[in-house]
């Protein structure tokens, strides 16, 4: 399953294909989101810097790295400045098993999906770094609110991965695309669980991913700008590619997992995957602007007492439909 | 070679944040140090091919277990100081303690090697406990006993806690 014979070529070359695409998607997602929500409240959006804009991010990113690097003076200097550097590995290690197409992956372990999920995890804990190492009220709010979010919705969303894991018998997400095989995809058949699990996928990873309705650690109408309060220039520009990168793996594992990844109607191949990827994150945007933030309470309430018991009884279910069939 | 290269850097990385975890003043430095031990050791189990071993190694301890520390922190202490000071004294004690903990690993690995299992071993994929499906079958078939002892012990546990930390009702 390599496209390249040598393993060490092959994961150089996919690293650097892999790591620059999900760059450029990073930076152009900016762009979209910002077109998308001015389109959405009858607004053009950037028009100025090149053709529709499209020149923005790049100047945008032109003038973040320019910016000076601020350290608060009562700031715990070593980790904050460590925190940004950290909150952007977990996703970029988390690429090198997400497969875009057939041979289209760095490496498709065993555990592939069980090792995407625990390197979202982690993604927490740098994250409450920034917010302590800045030593400022909104962004320990913040931090305060990103570790309870984490470690709650992080439940579900293993309960809901659980459920495409069950049916296909396998934790290596080449195998789980290649049980949809047929439009079989797991979000239509089975009915019912196949895509009550999906919708729990979708729901919980915006939650981890800090999206609304669930961006109360950032919540900007509140919190000024939540952990990312203190930070300036480029390292504040660090933790913004993270947020972007993540929404993508999490838009990717839905599509693999749930929307039969590469295959579709026609020749299977890269490019079905990356419109079910790209599908998944405008909605993502569109939710952001359209729906409100729910409150850090009610946003608990909803993971206890609706998400995780769902996802039990999902759990239960696909594995029953397992047994008969 | 690359294994052992692996290994080096895995072992002293884990030394490292091992001995920071005790020695920094500062609780959260501690904790995040705590992070690193564990992750580390996720790594060494890489090296071992206890691929699924390290997976849930990342997923439970450093993404559960450190969080929730984290989270223990936030809710104890007051919002406003960064600083959280520790310190130990009684160093005699935990150094005995850590001699015992030792002695019990050398005894366990070297028991293991003597009944026939191989530490260590570049084929520990093939012999099951590298493999996710031999790794389940053998807690869910053979161990299910002790498992959902467990199980239940942990349940008692969490009932205790919270017991322990409910307002008695007027």
């Amino acid at each position: 399953m390599t496209l390249f014979g040598n393993p060490w070529l092959h994961g150089f070359i996919m690293g650097v294909i892999v790591l620059s695409g999900a760059m450029g998607v990073a930076a152009y997602a900016v762009w979209f989101e910002r077109k998308f929500a001015a389109r959405m409240q009858n607004r053009p959006g950037p028009t100025e810097v090149g053709y529709a804009g499209l020149l923005q991010p790049i100047a945008d990113l032109l003038k973040l790295m320019q910016k000076e690097h601020l350290v608060p003076f009562s700031a715990d200097r070593p980790l904050f400045n460590l925190a940004p550097v950290l909150v952007v590995i977990a996703p970029l290690a988390t690429l090198a098993v997400i497969p875009f197409g057939p041979g289209w992956v760095g490496s498709d372990p065993s555990i592939g999906l069980l090792f995407a999920l625990a390197l979202s995890s982690l993604m927490v804990i740098p994250i409450w770094m920034a917010g302590w190492a800045s030593n400022n009220k909104y962004a320990l709010l913040g931090a305060m609110r990103a570790a309870a979010q984490a470690i709650s919705y992080e439940i579900p969303l293993l309960l809901a991965a659980l459920v495409p894991i069950i049916l296909s018998g396998s934790f290596r997400i080449g195998d789980i695309v290649a049980a949809q095989e047929g439009g079989q995809w797991f979000a239509l058949w089975p009915p019912g669980p196949g895509f009550l699990a999906f919708v729990l996928f979708f729901l919980t990873s915006l939650a981890e991913s800090n999206r609304i309705p669930f961006d109360i650690p950032e919540a900007e109408s509140e919190l000024v700008a939540g952990v990312t309060t203190e930070y300036s220039g480029m390292i504040f520009g660090l933790i913004y590619l993270a947020e972007y990168l993540h929404t993508f793996i999490a838009s990717a594992l839905a599509a693999l997992l749930f929307l039969g990844g590469w295959q579709g109607p026609g020749p299977d191949g890269i490019h079905w995957m990356m419109l079910k990827t790209v599908l998944i994150f405008a909605t993502i945007f569109w939710i952001r602007w359209s729906w409100l933030r729910y409150r850090a309470d009610q946003l608990m309430s909803i993971c206890w007492k609706i998400f995780l018991p769902l996802g039990l009884v999902l759990v239960m279910a696909s594995a029953i439909w397992v047994h008969l069939r | 070679m690359l294994e052992w290269i692996a290994f080096v850097v895995l072992g002293a990385t884990l030394l490292t944040a091992g001995w920071k975890v005790v020695t920094s003043r500062d609780l959260v430095h501690s904790v995040l140090w705590l992070g690193l031990t564990l992750a580390a050791t996720a790594g060494l189990f890489v090296t071992l091919h206890a691929e699924f071993l390290a997976a849930v190694q990342i997923l439970l301890y450093t993404g559960g277990v450190v969080t929730l520390m984290i989270f223990g922190i936030m809710l104890t202490r007051r919002l406003s100081s960064v600083h959280i000071e520790h310190g130990s004294t009684s160093r005699a004690r935990a150094f005995a303690l850590a001699l015992a903990a030792l002695a019990l690993v050398v005894f366990g690995v070297s028991e293991a090697s003597r009944v026939g299992y191989e530490v260590g071993g570049s084929d520990a994929g093939s012999s099951g406990l590298g493999d996710t499906q031999a790794l389940g079958s053998m807690v869910l078939r053979d161990l299910v006993l002790p498992f959902e002892v467990l199980s239940i012990l942990l349940l008692a546990a969490m009932i205790g806690a919270i017991v322990l930390a409910r307002k008695v009702d007027p």
